[in-house]
């Protein structure tokens, strides 16, 4: 009798799952919560986690549920890739989030084959060429426009203006550029082409790399180098934990120079971690920092505690506003190919490449961002560069830069750079 | 080593040293070779890709097998060896770097003659990190392997391999490049086919060696080398032979690699994996080449199920409790604890391997019922 029950019991269960699983869309999620970013990782696997339940709560795609399938790869490519073949094969799912450059790029030829729309937190410029990788989306300014925007923004406000730097120009010296990242990962090297290439454009001499690792604990060699070359400015391209390191020996051994960061080394980790030395630290942001007071972040706020309530809201970042960002472009693509009829790759990346003048939640500047735009023929969404800067202990909005208006000729050609 | 069913004798040492010495043991061989034929249709196709990985990794693990379990040499930086060859595979594949005669491309020659040559490099680029091992040994030795690493990738590969071409360190191959004769490697199927080929030549290529003078004297210098050079071994000349053809294999495993993902990346070979691959010879057993194979399937496999507890259990409580959402995150994080108390436990209640758990489950049964070991 107990045999009898318990196989009613198992063939319910698999009728009930079989007809749960009929009215939601399975999307496939790679994160990286233990390898060597996951200081960034983790607080972008929570917010993943919880815009996915807000979309839920808030009707779903057209009705139907978001399944979310979310898996830790541990930075490791060979995981990534076994677990997108699960993806792909076993769970059939409709969309793919992935997180670094190194894994994103790796099975970039695999995704592309398989016509499988992948939207990752790498916003490698690599990755915004259709000709090139056309199931390959990015949610907000590529690293390159980034790295090109910081640096600009560096000259023409900090170089150009402050007194810290007066006697220099009026010296007439050329300033000085040094870039500090590790060299093996795909994300810190991906913008290095395009920065160097801006600094020759603004008159920027460019001194050698200094390979800082993700992890390190000590740069003083590094900072020793760059002192050594007279450096004026320095780029940071690693994570947070990294550039923090680097920020506090260069601070520690007077190295004098000034600091742009790219997006994923500039949070308010970087802040904490720095104190005093990250005074002036200009970076890039993807979108509004947590808290800030822009449409839609009572929702990533409410979210915060209701999906993740042994997370303090202090310990939260701008990680968890990006993966709302990110989210919220995947769902925009599955809503509209789902109206269509039609979810699968190939009508999700048309759909997502009509994008126009479009804001997160069709909400404009939702998240800190809006006027984003993808064509066929262009995948980055938006020329416009969010720059912060540490103010007493601060972050606070240093300028926007939209680089297609500022270089309206080269624009163009930077494309997949 | 082996016991023999009763009744079984050899009187040539020839004889007591062949590949399949009973029918039984042919039979099983065959039946094997049956099994990885069979099984991209058995499965579903997910795990295809975690079987080519599990060759992979075997491919990969083979050198450090080679280099602890049989010549005693301690190595950490494998990782180094295994990207020399995918870089050099991969570039030589570009027509843009080598220019093949189109007779070669079109008989679908290049990527087989890449793989050769790539191990020969990664061969001799590990010979030139084993000169010190006619010096130093032990920890000392793990430390000059180690710069292997650290000189290899991040210096080598990544700011001068990688920059020719000017394509940056980190690209893709472009479709069509990974052809064998007139098969063209375009799909898990094929990958695994040609992962099971290469695993099934290299490990019939280790076994051979072993058999041979250059495999008894790599013994012979890992039970005491001092003992060995006095019965006429040139230690260092059969060490830096070691290197080589612990090389050779990284090389291969390398090459294969770039297939799987037709895309390159230093950051593929990091020092984790060198670590990874000493831990497999540790799980597997050391000085066993039945080793390699369990203790890939182990690492792969552990990942794999913990994977799939972790989605399942996730999934279920995510449908039944959706405002305990936030405990699915915190789950994962047990995937790697897990994974290090099972290597914890592993090493503490087996710590010659699988592999000698093997040999006793094997000689359980071949011995049966009459067991004259009392164990």
């Amino acid at each position: 009798m107990a045999k009898k029950i318990l196989l009613l019991g198992l063939v319910l269960g698999l009728l009930w799952t079989t007809a749960f699983a009929a009215d939601e869309i399975k999307v496939g999620s790679i994160n990286d919560l233990t390898g060597a970013t996951s200081d960034v990782g983790k607080d972008a696997a929570l917010g993943i986690r919880e815009c996915v339940t807000y979309v839920n709560d808030s009707g779903g795609i057209n009705g139907k549920k978001i399944k979310l399938l979310l898996y830790d790869y541990g930075y490791r490519v060979p995981e990534a890739m076994t677990i997108y073949k699960r993806f792909r094969d076993y769970d059939k799912i409709a969309l793919l989030l992935q997180w670094g450059t190194g894994d994103t790029e790796a099975l970039s030829p695999t995704v592309n084959k398989d016509k499988m729309v992948t939207i990752s937190d790498s916003l490698s410029g690599h990755l915004c060429d259709p000709k090139k990788t056309p199931y390959n989306f990015v949610y907000s300014t590529d690293y390159s426009t980034n790295a090109r925007a910081a640096l600009t923004a560096w000259y023409e406000e900090v170089w150009k203006k402050s007194d810290k730097w007066k006697a220099a120009r009026d010296a007439g010296k050329k300033p000085k550029l040094v870039c500090f990242y590790m060299f093996a990962a795909p994300y810190a090297s991906a913008p290095i082409k395009a920065i160097k290439d801006q600094a020759q454009i603004l008159g920027i001499e460019v001194g050698k790399d200094e390979d800082v690792s993700l992890t390190a604990l000590d740069a003083k060699s590094q900072v020793l180098a760059a002192k050594g070359e007279e450096a004026n400015i320095v780029w940071h391209g690693n994570t947070t934990m990294s550039v923090a390191t680097a920020v506090k020996d260069a601070y520690a051994l007077k190295l004098g120079a000034d600091h742009i960061v790219n997006n994923w080394g500039f949070d308010k980790n970087l802040v904490r971690m720095t104190s005093q030395a990250g005074e002036g630290v200009i970076g890039a942001a993807a979108c509004a920092f947590l808290g800030d007071k822009v449409p839609y972040m009572d929702k990533v706020l409410e979210y915060c505690k209701k999906v993740n309530p042994g997370v303090p809201i202090e310990k939260r970042d701008i990680r968890t506003v990006q993966a709302w960002l990110k989210v919220s472009m995947a769902v925009s693509g599955l809503q509209k190919a789902d109206k269509k009829g039609k979810l699968d790759g190939p009508k999700i990346k048309a759909e997502l490449e009509t994008l126009k003048d479009w804001s997160p939640f069709d909400t404009p500047n939702a998240l800190g961002r809006s006027g984003y735009t993808v064509t066929p023929e262009d995948h980055r969404p938006t020329p416009v560069s969010l720059l912060y800067t540490i103010k007493d202990g601060k972050i606070v909005p240093l300028t926007q830069i939209n680089m297609k208006e500022k270089f309206p000729d080269k624009w163009q050609s930077w494309l997949g750079w | 080593m082996s016991y023999l069913p009763c009744g079984t004798y050899f009187e040539s040492y020839g004889a007591d040293h062949q590949w399949w010495r009973t029918s039984f043991i042919k039979g099983k061989m065959v039946l094997m070779l049956v099994v990885m034929a069979v099984f991209p249709y058995l499965v579903d196709p997910q795990w295809l890709s975690v079987a080519y990985t599990v060759n992979y990794y075997i491919l990969a693990a083979l050198g450090v097998q080679l280099l602890i379990g049989y010549c005693g040499q301690i190595t950490l930086g494998h990782a180094a060896f295994v990207a020399v060859g995918a870089y050099c595979s991969a570039y030589m594949m570009l027509p843009q770097h080598f220019p093949w005669p189109q007779w070669i491309v079109d008989a679908g020659l290049a990527y087989p003659i890449s793989m050769v040559c790539a191990g020969i490099l990664a061969g001799l680029w590990s010979v030139l990190f084993g000169l010190p091992s006619a010096r130093v040994k032990g920890f000392y030795l793990i430390m000059t392997t180690m710069a292997a690493q650290w000189i290899t990738v991040p210096l080598v590969i990544t700011q001068y391999v990688a920059q020719i071409g000017g394509r940056g360190q980190a690209f893709s191959l472009p479709e069509g490049t990974f052809r064998i004769g007139p098969v063209l490697i375009d799909s898990d199927t094929k990958i695994y086919y040609l992962s099971a080929i290469l695993v099934c030549l290299c490990l019939l290529a280790m076994g051979n060696i072993l058999r041979s003078r250059l495999g008894r004297a790599w013994i012979a210098i890992r039970d005491n080398d001092i003992a060995a050079e006095t019965m006429g071994v040139n230690i260092v000349a059969y060490k830096l032979y070691a290197f080589f053809v612990s090389g050779f294999f990284a090389g291969i495993a390398g090459a294969f690699y770039i297939s799987t993902l037709s895309f390159i990346s230093p950051e593929h070979y990091e020092w984790f994996f060198s670590l990874l691959w000493v831990g497999i010879i540790l799980i597997g057993g050391v000085g066993s080449i039945q080793g390699i194979v369990f203790g890939s399937v182990f690492v792969v496999m552990v990942f794999k199920l913990l994977e799939m507890g972790v989605m399942w259990s996730s999934g279920a409580l995510m449908d039944s409790y959706p405002a305990l959402g936030w405990i699915t995150t915190k789950i994962i994080f047990f995937k790697e604890a897990a994974f290090g108390l099972a290597i914890i436990f592993f090493l503490t209640y087996e710590p010659n391997g699988i592999s000698y758990r093997y040999w006793q489950l094997k000689n359980y049964f071949n011995l049966w019922p009459f067991s004259y070991t009392g164990k």
